[in-house]
């Protein structure tokens, strides 16, 4: 009995050591350099990783439909956060097995995916002209003048603005178009003053509102090269500080601590306006009763020198990974978001989705009117704000410098030295991010 | 003087068991409001009960998740039982030498956090996705295999066996029981309090591990529950009602695992202090 058991555990032992062996050989080959991962999808069918089925799902299945070779795509759905921890095990454990031909990387870290793990992605300049899409987007979705991501959403940015108030206020849509944020603090004013609302929300833990500041100036958390920071001296963050701590001071800010309470406060009509990225579109729409009372203007600009009124907000990009099936999976792109203006006004009627390819714009789904805007052709409207963007380089670590930011922003408003909390930031994100 | 003692426990107990318990309350009556009640805080139970339901099976395939989750929990339960018992038992019964220093290795691995070993180990599975697929990434094999036993439980069960009375071991082998015999028929019925606190812990852990599952597990059909929930709150603008009906259903096997074992679960614990 006791010898049996011995002799099976022994050799479920070397069966198991055996197994190991033979499986760093194969990883071995792996990591030399071409990937031949067996299991990988084969050519016949492609994966696409994507996180949203509203929107970038729903997107995707458009796609689907309207594109015209043979491969199957199967679309799988993970949590953005979800997708970012998978890709970072497999990339980094150097094993492509799992992994899917196309993934959706938001645009503030697609750089440190493409720096991290350089031969992970395929340049797909080939298969489609990048030129015709926004200069903004080309620059946040390629590393070395290789093109790699597809551009999928715009993340151009809008005020939106609840004109009912401003007319209370004795403020008109024009008034309000074209401004610096100094002006905007001081429409503000007179909204609360008129009305009792708040001109905006505020989230103390997320820094979008910052981010979309600085990009009117072309300045970013990080320098040119993508990976020193710039916050010290960074004279447009230093702005766009103050900026912030008044309108905190100005007692018109309604402070949200997440998601939900900055959606329930444009829907309940407690803010009277949103700066924000126009994917908010179909969220402010939501509340049907407020029909005809909103307009959408450009974003307020800094008022250093060179800051256009035009930024953008989040956004995010197609990438194909370097395994078995890649010269389909970039066809089944080029196809689809790379040419097809057909495609792209679909996108627009049906899931509200505004690309940055630039033919499209010409389509006419592009040129409706929107009734909910008071008759506003909104989306051409963002399409033209969308060239001005400043194209900057988003870098390797937007969130780990913005985790820093958020701490000493806080030191900020209790009366720290605006210089002095730069300084110490800079200092931190040196140290943080080397 | 003893009554306002006893006041201030009860204040003090009171205190605690609302803030144990609302949490499950917020679920459960969030579970039965619109996305919109629940992100304003609305605390009464809504009629939204049935709707949320039927949305929640309509956008996502909970059964084939559920199904999943349990084969994994069970099998991982059933193995960390086995064999954190085994050793649990050698090493508190025999003698031999290198015993503490190999308990101590042990113990020290419990300092090492999982998320250190992760990629180590999706590379390995990588690895044996060729030769034997069927412990390759994306099955459920590969998502059991390296959660089984800890070094948490093989300590828990060494503390309880030093409860356990070493005359019956001997009164089994002269009795003529083999070793393995005497675990199994004497020690494994004694000690079933043990087993049933460890059992709890075990299926719980293994029903609500997100991490592992989460980097192993590709295909959309072998995702777990908490894999689900995570995707139901990935869109850029979640329905909270269908995340908390998915919760409570997320919730249901492990209230019932404890309700079953609460009893044994209480007297497995009290012994491995005691011990």
């Amino acid at each position: 009995m006791k010898k049996k058991l011995l002799f099976l555990f022994t050799a479920m032992f070397i069966l198991i050591l055996a197994a190991c062996s033979s499986s760093d050989d194969s990883s071995g080959d792996t990591d030399g350099g071409e990937d031949t991962g067996k299991e990988a999808a084969s050519t016949d069918k492609i994966t696409v990783w994507a996180w949203d089925p509203n929107f970038n799902i729903a997107a995707l299945d458009l796609a689907k439909e309207a594109y015209t070779g043979d491969v199957e795509v199967e679309v799988i759905e993970n949590a953005q956060d979800d997708i970012i921890q998978k890709l970072n095990t497999g990339l980094s454990s150097g094993t492509t097995k799992g992994m899917p031909n196309i993934v959706l990387i938001e645009d503030y870290r697609a750089q440190s995916f493409l720096q991290a793990y350089p031969d992970s992605f395929v340049p797909i300049s080939d298969y489609f002209n990048p030129d015709d899409f926004a200069d903004y987007k080309v620059a946040t979705t390629s590393l070395d003048g290789e093109q790699y991501g597809l551009p999928f959403d715009s993340g151009v940015a809008g005020l939106y603005v609840r004109t009912d108030y401003l007319e209370e206020a004795g403020y008109t849509v024009e008034d309000v178009t074209n401004i610096t944020w100094k002006e905007y603090i001081e429409v503000a004013k007179a909204v609360k003053k008129a009305t009792g609302k708040s001109m905006l929300t505020l989230d103390p833990n997320d820094l979008a509102q910052l981010r979309m500041m600085i990009q009117t100036a072309g300045s970013w958390y990080l320098d040119e090269d993508g990976s020193t920071p710039h916050l010290a001296n960074n004279e447009a963050l230093k702005e766009a500080f103050e900026i912030y701590k008044e309108l905190m001071e100005s007692d018109t800010v309604k402070v949200v601590s997440d998601w939900s309470q900055f959606v329930g406060a444009f829907n309940s009509g407690e803010v009277a306006s949103v700066p924000t990225g126009n994917w908010i579109t179909p969220s402010v729409k939501a509340s049907a009763d407020q029909s005809g009372k909103w307009a959408v203007v450009p974003p307020p600009k800094l008022s250093i020198d060179g800051a256009v009124n035009a930024s953008n907000l989040g956004g995010s990009s197609w990438y194909v990974l370097n395994v078995d099936g890649k010269e389909a999976a970039a066809e089944f792109l080029a196809d689809t978001f790379g040419s097809n203006t057909e495609f792209y006004q679909n996108l627009v009627t049906e899931i509200g989705a505004i690309g940055t390819y630039k033919p499209a714009a010409e389509g006419d789904a592009y040129n409706a009117a929107d009734e909910f805007f008071g008759g506003q052709k909104i989306i051409s409207d963002f399409s033209e704000w969308t060239k001005e963007i400043p194209g900057v380089n988003y870098g390797m670590h937007t969130y780990a410098i913005e985790d820093i930011l958020i701490a000493e922003m806080q030191n900020y408003l209790n009366g720290k030295d605006l210089d002095q909390v730069l300084k110490d930031a800079q200092t931190q994100a040196e140290a943080q991010v080397k | 003087m003893k009554k306002i003692k006893r006041i201030a426990t009860y204040c003090f107990l009171s205190v605690a068991a609302i803030v144990s318990i609302f949490p499950f309350l917020w679920m459960l009556v969030s579970m039965t409001n619109k996305s919109v009640d629940v992100t304003q805080g609305k605390l009464l139970p809504g009629t939204h009960l049935f709707a949320n339901i039927k949305e929640l099976f309509a956008t996502v395939d909970m059964v084939p998740a559920f199904v999943n989750s349990t084969i994994i929990a069970v099998i991982t339960t059933v193995l960390t039982l086995l064999i954190a018992s085994l050793a649990g038992y050698g090493f508190e019964m025999y003698r031999s030498r290198g015993k503490d220093i190999a308990f101590t290795i042990l113990l020290v691995s419990m300092m090492i956090p999982f998320a250190a070993i992760m990629i180590p180990l999706y590379r390995l599975f990588g690895g044996v996705s060729d030769t034997m697929p069927w412990i390759g990434i994306d099955t459920l094999a590969a998502a059991i295999l390296p959660t089984v036993t800890t070094a948490f439980f093989i300590f828990f069960f060494r503390q309880n066996t030093k409860m356990f009375q070493k005359e019956l071991i001997e009164a089994g082998r002269i009795d003529g029981l083999s070793e393995l015999g005497i675990f199994f028929r004497i020690y494994v019925p004694t000690m079933k309090t043990t087993y049933a606190a460890a059992a709890i812990i075990a299926f719980m852990n293994s029903w609500n591990n997100y991490l592992w599952p989460l980097v192993i597990l590709q295909s959309p059909e072998k995702r777990t529950i908490p894999l689900l929930i995570s995707n139901l709150g990935s869109s850029y603008a979640p329905d909270y009602g269908v995340i908390m009906t998915a919760i409570v259903i997320a919730t249901l096997p492990t209230a019932i695992v404890f309700f079953i074992m609460q009893k044994h679960f209480v007297a497995g614990m009290m012994g491995s202090v005691k011990g």
